[in-house]
């Protein structure tokens, strides 16, 4: 699975990198919050993962929902002048120390009863 | 999990986030790339060559001016009446220091508190409202004007550049200090005439004090007077 996660990475990476994607200055907010939001869910996957209770279509469904969720309050608060994308940051930064923490807690608690 | 789509789906998610991490990766590189900050001290490094050489020739036409002076001096006593038109007309295009009695304008920006919404450029000194206290002098009869050492000629602009006025390509900034030789009496009342411009402006707070002198030293434009397009015409030519 984690193999499965790294071809897919790697493949995107090379494409990306190939592909000369220009996002305009006044877009790239967008695409950096929906990447927040998608780096949320990997980690949130991966939390899962190690704590047995992976479901692969709440995974994936979670990853595009959070992304265009995120973007569109970014976009919906520069409409209205509030500056929403904030709170799209605050609460994915905190959800991914939350989540990389419960990972490494599941890891260390599979180690340990291994020994 | 173990199904095949769900295999393709996971591949499917971490190729879009790779993808989107590079896309966004390449595009800050570039945005940060645009100006970069080594360009502009580039620039600045040449403006400050640029206005090192801009002194020193300008110090090489103070030194040229003195020698032609020096010049016309020891001619002999036949050149006298051309010399006194010289004078006259050297006045008239500023390119002497004069001096006689006249007034001085001190302008600085207001200091009155403002509230945030208020537009604070309103209480800062703008190129108008210098042009509009040079308009009033010269209407009163202002023989020759100065602001900051700036002596304004034919040639000189009154220019609104950035936070500062440009005044014969150089930058000026608050307080201002106008100086104008002309009948000190004329020249006070018809700045501060009600309505006139002194009113105008202390309506924003701005403070002009005007102060009446007996004695005022103008300095010369120190600038070449390079004619490129223009070139006498012929007495009597038609246009």
């Amino acid at each position: 699975m984690i193999l499965l996660a790294l071809v897919g990475l790697a493949l995107g990476v090379i494409v990306g990198w190939n592909l000369p994607l220009r996002i305009p200055a006044l877009h790239a907010r967008y695409l950096s919050i929906a990447i927040l939001a998608g780096l949320d869910s990997v980690f949130g996957g991966m939390r899962a993962e190690l704590e047995g209770r992976f479901e692969g279509v709440v995974f994936s469904t979670g990853f595009f929902s959070n992304m265009l969720l995120a973007a569109g309050l970014t976009y919906v608060g520069d409409k209205i002048g509030v500056e929403l994308y904030l709170a799209a940051v605050v609460a994915l930064g905190v959800r991914i120390f939350q989540n990389v923490g419960a990972a490494r807690h599941a890891l260390l608690v599979r180690f340990w009863k291994k020994r | 999990m173990r199904s095949r789509s769900g295999q393709v789906m996971l591949v499917l998610v971490f190729a879009i986030l790779g993808l989107m991490l590079t896309t966004q990766f390449r595009n800050q590189q570039r945005l940060s790339g645009a100006i970069s900050y080594r360009r502009a001290e580039e620039l600045a490094a040449l403006l400050k060559a640029a206005e090192a050489e801009r002194d020193l020739l300008r110090h090489e036409l103070s030194s040229m001016r003195l020698h032609l002076a020096q010049v016309t001096a020891s001619e002999s006593a036949a050149l006298d009446a051309l010399n006194r038109e010289l004078e006259r007309l050297r006045l008239l295009a500023g390119v002497s220091a004069v001096r006689g009695p006249g007034v001085t304008v001190i302008m600085d920006d207001s200091t009155r508190p403002r509230s945030r919404q208020e537009d604070p450029n309103v209480y800062l000194i703008h190129d108008d409202d210098l042009l509009k206290v040079v308009n009033e002098l010269r209407a009163a009869g202002a023989e020759a004007i100065a602001i900051n050492g700036q002596r304004l000629t034919s040639v000189s602009e009154i220019r609104c550049a950035g936070p500062t006025i440009s005044i014969n390509g150089t930058r000026v900034a608050p307080p201002i200090v106008i100086t104008a030789i002309g009948d000190p009496q004329t020249l006070e009342s018809s700045l501060k005439m009600r309505g006139g411009v002194v009113d105008q402006l202390s309506l924003w707070g701005i403070e002009v004090k005007v102060k009446r002198e007996t004695d005022l030293l103008l300095p010369a434009y120190d600038r070449a007077l390079n004619w490129m397009h223009a070139r006498p015409a012929e007495e009597g030519g038609r246009p």
